[in-house]
């Protein structure tokens, strides 16, 4: 229990110290990053409906962490995940267009669920597959197929699935009947994010206390000893880039049916790569993947309130900055971490030695 | 000629990963150096200036990558990503403090095609390999010269070794993570360059989605050229030769009916099959491994 406080203590002083190096990065416009920031931080707060923008931005956030988090436990690097989430989408509007009028919502949301569901993990498990079988660098073939879903989507959005007036690359609009239900009155929090609470629930059950997540883990920390112990490493990857691909796919659900009510060409651009990012802040732990999106999630409300803020001109390409810089911190704060324990117990050992 | 900084990426990405250091980070090098080269050039309005600048910049984000991941062990793929994020939000970011919100694109002057006295003339050939601007010739030195580097001097032995044994280099009496380190900063200058050829070799502007993954295909050509600077070269001549069918296509089709999305993603997919279908692999033992002296 200690070492999980510890990890925490150094993720948030590792947090701090991005924030603060951003901040500073603020002078170069010759603003000050106090009273700008207080000013942002107040409107955020005063207003409801922006508080729980952080909520609705955090939802997918969650899954597309999860999606690298869960194949990390496999000591693989799911890095496609933006790519699962377009697939997601595909099928998430698709359904919706198809059924959202004829069918009760329960039955649609369900449906979609399980449709974008698959369609996520659809292109996990031929990565997977790829890494299995031919043995195929999983890294570099689940960032090339990101490449390539979006080229699909990019197609169908000019084609088959492109809106009735056919002005932009866009859907038509899914039926009301098809919408994630709003739970918070007055905000954009929909359903989906307790979805994602509860999925990233489930996946920590499923990583740590059932026996495929134990072999998930175990081939993790050591394939060739698992292979030794009777698990088929090649089976482990198959299944963790499906489930991982499912999990991202999931977030096409949530920000189809959820925020956009449509699909649009360059929807959501980089939730894949922050998903990687919140991730490693939360050291792979399902768990800490909902409170690091939720931390993600108010930077990039900062970002956008920030930029509204009159007069100022901040650009909003300050959150890639806020979080990069936030991420390089936090990769060092584990080396700061694991240098500073071994300090203590080399200490511990020459006390023991005299 | 389009190929030149896959050349150029892929050839930094066979020296480091060599030396069991991939460079994840390539696809915000390749940008970080385009950027670079861009106000450098914009700025002095003198085309050397943008060049050293792309390099400069491009070895200050290799810098970072080796600090992470060399010295402080991390993961490279995970630090890769988060440089990758932080040269898209620092491009984006000091382009509009520099320059605000122009109302017309800013725009430089290219690196002009230098036509090489005699070899130009060559009739087909000439004209096209021949007729470039420096950066193009810079891979065509370059290129023979890795090959020599990494196999016909006692350099190039170290930094294989770095990749494939490290601890024989290390009871050799060499540092293995400073050669790890120098070798990731010269690659991180390399792809500076390389990056670098969008904005002052060819495009004449910026803008930040200038890269598009083209970086990641370079950091593809390495792998499937087999680490090798021969391999990188058929590697790269096959990117350009699906470029050139996709461009051929669209032109002859019209995007209208033919689904140019499909040229668009043939590169990748290109990538994917030739991953799958490449038996023999030559991978350095130790790539993406941190090196740890025993103590």
């Amino acid at each position: 229990m200690k070492g999980k406080f510890n990890v925490l203590f150094y993720n948030v002083g590792a947090v701090a110290v991005g924030l603060i190096i951003s901040a500073s990065m603020l002078l170069f416009m010759r603003i000050n990053p106090l009273t700008v920031g207080g000013e942002a931080i107040r409107k955020i707060f005063m207003d409801h409906y922006t508080t729980g923008e952080i909520l609705v931005k955090a939802t997918p956030l969650i899954f597309t962490s999860l999606a690298f988090a869960f194949t990390y436990k496999a000591n693989l690097f799911n890095i496609g995940a933006q790519g699962q989430f377009y697939a997601g989408s595909i099928a998430a509007v698709s359904l919706s267009l198809l059924l959202g009028e004829s069918l009760p919502t329960a039955l649609v949301i369900l449906i979609v669920l399980i449709g974008s569901f698959a369609a996520g993990a659809a292109v996990g498990g031929l990565i997977g597959l790829a890494k299995a079988k031919f043995h195929a660098n999983e890294f570099l073939v689940s960032m090339m197929s990101t490449y390539i879903v979006k080229a699909l989507m990019d197609y169908l959005l000019r084609t088959g699935l492109q809106e009735t007036k056919a002005e932009y690359l866009q859907t038509n609009a899914i039926s009301i009947n098809a919408y994630l239900p709003n739970i918070v009155p007055g905000t954009r929090i929909h359903l989906g994010f307790a979805l994602a609470i509860v999925t990233a629930i489930l996946v920590w059950v499923l990583l740590y206390k059932t026996p495929l997540g134990f072999r998930i883990r175990a081939v993790g920390y050591n394939r060739n000893a698992s292979e030794l112990g009777g698990i088929r490493s090649g089976k482990i990857y198959v299944i963790s880039f499906f489930i991982a691909g499912g999990l991202a796919g999931m977030a096409g659900l949530t920000e189809v049916n959820g925020v956009q009510h449509m699909l649009l060409q360059d929807f959501n651009s980089s939730i894949g790569s922050f998903g990687i990012g919140i991730a490693i802040l939360a050291n792979g732990n399902p768990i800490g993947c909902i409170f690091a999106s939720i931390l993600f999630g108010f930077l990039n409300v900062m970002g956008t309130t920030m930029g509204r803020l009159p007069g100022l001109s901040i650009p909003a390409s300050i959150i890639d900055l806020i979080e990069g810089i936030v991420m390089i911190c936090v990769i060092a704060s584990y080396f700061v971490r694991r240098a500073v324990q071994n300090n203590i117990e080399k200490k511990h050992v020459k006390k023991a030695g005299v | 000629m389009m190929s030149t900084p896959l050349f150029l990426g892929a050839l930094a990405e066979v020296y480091a990963e060599r030396t069991g250091m991939m460079v994840c980070a390539i696809e915000g090098i390749f940008l970080v150096g385009a950027w670079g080269g861009f106000i450098g050039t914009y700025i002095t309005s003198s085309l050397w200036i943008g060049l050293l600048l792309a390099m400069v910049f491009g070895m200050a984000m290799a810098a970072i990558y080796g600090v992470v991941t060399v010295y402080m062990k991390q993961q490279q793929v995970v630090t890769g990503t988060a440089l990758n994020i932080l040269a898209a939000g620092i491009c984006a970011y000091f382009q509009r403090v520099l320059f605000g919100v122009p109302t017309t694109p800013l725009q430089i002057d290219t690196l002009p095609k230098v036509a090489i006295p005699i070899l130009s003339q060559i009739p087909y050939i000439g004209p096209i390999f021949f007729c470039q601007n420096i950066l193009t010739y810079l891979a065509y030195v370059l290129i023979p010269l890795a090959g020599f580097v990494l196999f016909k001097t006692s350099l190039g032995l170290t930094l294989r070794s770095t990749g494939e044994n490290p601890e024989a280099v290390d009871v050799a009496g060499i540092n293995v993570n400073r050669i790890r380190f120098f070798t990731v900063l010269v690659a991180g200058a390399i792809s500076g360059l390389a990056g670098s050829f969008y904005t002052v070799g060819y495009l004449g502007m910026f803008t930040t989605g200038i890269i598009g993954g083209r970086g990641w295909i370079a950091f593809a050509i390495c792998f499937l050229g087999n680490w090798n600077p021969k391999g990188v070269v058929f590697g790269t001549l096959a990117f350009g030769f699906a470029d050139a069918i996709a461009i051929y296509i669209q032109s002859v089709s019209g995007s209208t009916i033919f689904p140019n999305e499909l040229v668009i993603a043939l590169p990748y997919i290109l990538t994917i099959v030739l991953t799958i279908s490449r038996k023999n692999f030559n991978v350095p033992a130790k790539l993406g491994v941190p090196y740890t002296k025993e103590s």
